[in-house]
């Protein structure tokens, strides 16, 4: 018998329980909705979190003093020249290039003196894409320039020094030598990071304004920020800029530059294969109870066709067919079931602002801050995954089904006596 | 003489429930020949569905040799006993016998289609065998919408599709009415006598012990007389 016949015999069973074969297929499909929305809410929320990271950090992908990593301080510097920016900047992934220059520091006004973290940048390289702070002023305004006058403090350490826009405050940092050198301006903006212990000790500075203090040259500082249009392409862009400026730099992705942050996605992301794989199982044994109780119904039916010539190779193909159908029309049924509510969640999302106000002090996973509007977009390979899961699983679902059919004693069902 | 479609030497059958053993064989002889209409009869629990299933390759001996178109099932393979069943016995069993989700032309071809017979000739063959069998115009439709005498004929046209040694049938008449029965059986009789088609028959149904040409007896696992009508008593 040709497969196309057992095929259309598949097909056809199928539709002998239509009530039973839809509960079957929903139950798949809804379990598809179930898993893509989990894993896209993942998604989008690591993809946006490690954009911050990258933002509030420095950049996807860091260009630094080889030893920068291991002694963070204003001594360990570098200098990108325009023509090697130019260079890098040309790399199809890469978004934007820009200077930082981070560190830590003393700030004072007369009521108070708190230890903080700076950041110096270049307000006319960077924008949106790249600086985190630009959506979290309060109050003032930012910078413009490199050169601009002016200090931008976090709101709750601009709360503890009591300085309010146009106070002066001194910061105290150590220069290129180590020796310790201050400047001083005038609060020029109050920003909010969502993070409160980052609003506590963020300090943001013109880079010029501390080129000057540190003595820096005008191209020194001690990160380059390499911003990506896709944030998980930073291992393959890295690799490229290794090759190109050899060990002058040392190369480093987000996640060399804030392993924690790596740790805590790839628990997440841990927690969340549990989640699936549990809903994978909850799924195949749905799948597994109707095949399984098809198949005993059909007891006699198999019984009789082994009696008249068909193999239990046959049989079990047969049966195989029917799971693969299930499968397959409930990956189909799932992505009808899913697309609205996934188009409305990437596009709109929920506003989770509210809710995460009641329970959480502080919107933030190691100092960095999260989106309060719930967003989802899947990667590519995921939605693959899950695709190939359902199927895999509503296939091995249908194995052991499939096998008992092929073993039907044809004496005993047939009751031929 | 030719050789027989359907030999067994000494057949024991022995069924255990736990510690309980039932004989329903106990050194059955049995000898068919091509073109025979026979049919085995007995009370229940003679032994005679058990003789049918070891002739249909579906269970096996518990002693002694079965043999059809001259092969004895005793030394094939599960695949080996699988074709045999396909290519040389044709079965119609009492009831519910077709596949529910073809219709009666996909089921008469069904053995057909299992033997790789091309799609043209079985065209050819299984349109003849409704007509024969009086289903024409009834190709199309499922089991569901034919009544049990048509699905019977259906699965008449179905067992000798193939061109089968031997076809079993396991009390065929049991389940339709007495018009329905004997039209079964003219059918099968007529199939017998213009096609030379061997028939085995396993019943209770004094009609069909009347159109059959040879009447073995079982009681109690072995043959207590057998009678053919055109040779006289043996």
């Amino acid at each position: 018998m040709t497969g196309s016949a057992i095929v259309k015999m598949a097909w056809r069973n199928l539709w002998r329980q239509r009530r039973r074969t839809v509960l079957t297929l929903i139950s798949i499909a809804f379990g598809g909705f179930l898993a893509v929305l989990m894993t896209a809410m993942q998604d989008r929320s690591f993809a946006d979190f490690i954009d911050n990271a990258a933002r509030f950090g420095a950049g996807h992908v860091t260009l630094q003093h080889p030893e920068y990593q291991d002694q963070p301080t204003l001594t360990r510097s570098i200098s990108l020249s325009e023509e090697d920016r130019a260079k890098d900047s040309s790399d199809e992934d890469v978004l934007k290039i820009v200077d930082r220059t981070a560190g830590q520091a003393m700030v004072s006004t007369a009521s108070d003196t708190f230890g903080a973290m700076f950041i110096a940048y270049d307000p006319e390289r960077e924008d949106e894409n790249t600086m985190e702070f630009t959506e979290g002023l309060t109050a003032g305004k930012l910078f413009e320039t490199a050169k601009d006058d002016g200090i931008i403090l976090g709101r709750t350490l601009a709360k503890n020094l009591d300085a309010n826009l146009g106070d002066k405050v001194v910061f105290t940092l150590t220069d290129r030598s180590g020796e310790i050198v201050s400047g001083m301006e005038r609060v020029s903006g109050i920003v909010t990071t969502g993070s409160v212990s980052t609003d506590a000790a963020l300090v943001l500075l013109p880079i010029g304004t501390v080129r000057k203090v540190v003595g820096y040259d005008p191209t020194e500082t001690t990160q380059v920020a390499v911003f990506l249009d896709n944030g998980r392409k930073s291992v393959e862009v890295a690799q490229r800029l290794r090759e190109r400026h050899g060990g002058d730099y040392a190369v480093l992705t987000w996640d060399e530059i804030q392993p924690e942050i790596k740790a805590f996605i790839a628990m997440k992301v841990g927690g969340g294969r549990v989640f699936e794989i549990v809903i994978g199982i909850l799924v195949a044994a749905g799948i597994f109870n109707t095949i399984l109780m098809s198949v005993l119904e059909r007891t006699r039916e198999f019984g009789i066709m082994l009696a008249i010539g068909y193999s239990p190779r046959q049989l079990f193909a047969m049966v195989m067919a029917e799971s693969a159908f299930l499968g397959a029309m409930g990956l189909v049924l799932g992505v009808l079931l899913t697309a609205g509510p996934y188009y409305y969640l990437y596009n709109t999302g929920i506003d989770m602002g509210p809710i995460m106000a009641e329970n959480m002090e502080s919107f933030d996973i190691g100092g960095v801050g999260m989106d309060t509007v719930l967003r989802i977009g899947i990667f590519p390979e995921n939605a693959a995954a899950i695709a190939i899961a359902i199927v895999v699983a509503t296939l091995a679902a249908g194995i052991y089904p499939a096998w008992k059919a092929g073993r039907v004693d044809p004496v005993e069902s047939i009751n031929l006596v | 003489m030719s050789t027989p479609i359907v030999e067994m030497h000494g057949v024991t059958k022995v069924f255990r429930t736990g510690a309980v053993e039932t004989k329903a064989l106990r050194g059955l002889d049995l000898q068919v020949q091509r073109g025979e209409f026979t049919a085995i009869w007995g009370p229940s629990g003679s032994g005679k569905s058990t003789a049918l299933n070891l002739i249909g390759a579906l269970d096996t001996p518990t002693s002694g040799t079965v043999k059809v178109d001259g092969q004895d099932l005793g030394t094939m393979s599960r695949k080996q006993l699988s074709a045999m069943r396909r290519d040389r016995i044709g079965f119609v069993f009492q009831a519910y016998n077709l596949i529910p989700v073809l219709t009666a032309y996909e089921n008469a071809e069904s053995v057909m289609a299992l033997q790789g017979t091309s799609a043209s000739e079985r065209e050819q063959r299984v349109m003849t065998l409704l007509e024969e069998v009086g289903l024409k115009g009834m190709e199309h439709r499922r089991p569901y919408e034919m009544s049990g005498g048509q699905q019977q004929r259906v699965a008449i046209a179905r067992a000798i599709a193939s061109n089968p040694a031997v076809v079993l049938a396991d009390e065929p008449t049991a389940n339709v009415d007495s018009a329905t029965a004997e039209n079964l059986l003219t059918i099968m009789a007529k199939l017998n006598q213009e096609q030379g088609i061997t028939f085995l028959f396993s019943t209770h149904d004094p009609r069909v012990m009347t159109y059959a040409r040879r009447l073995v007896g079982l009681v109690d696992g072995v043959v207590d007389s057998d009678r053919s009508k055109d040779a006289g008593a043996e």
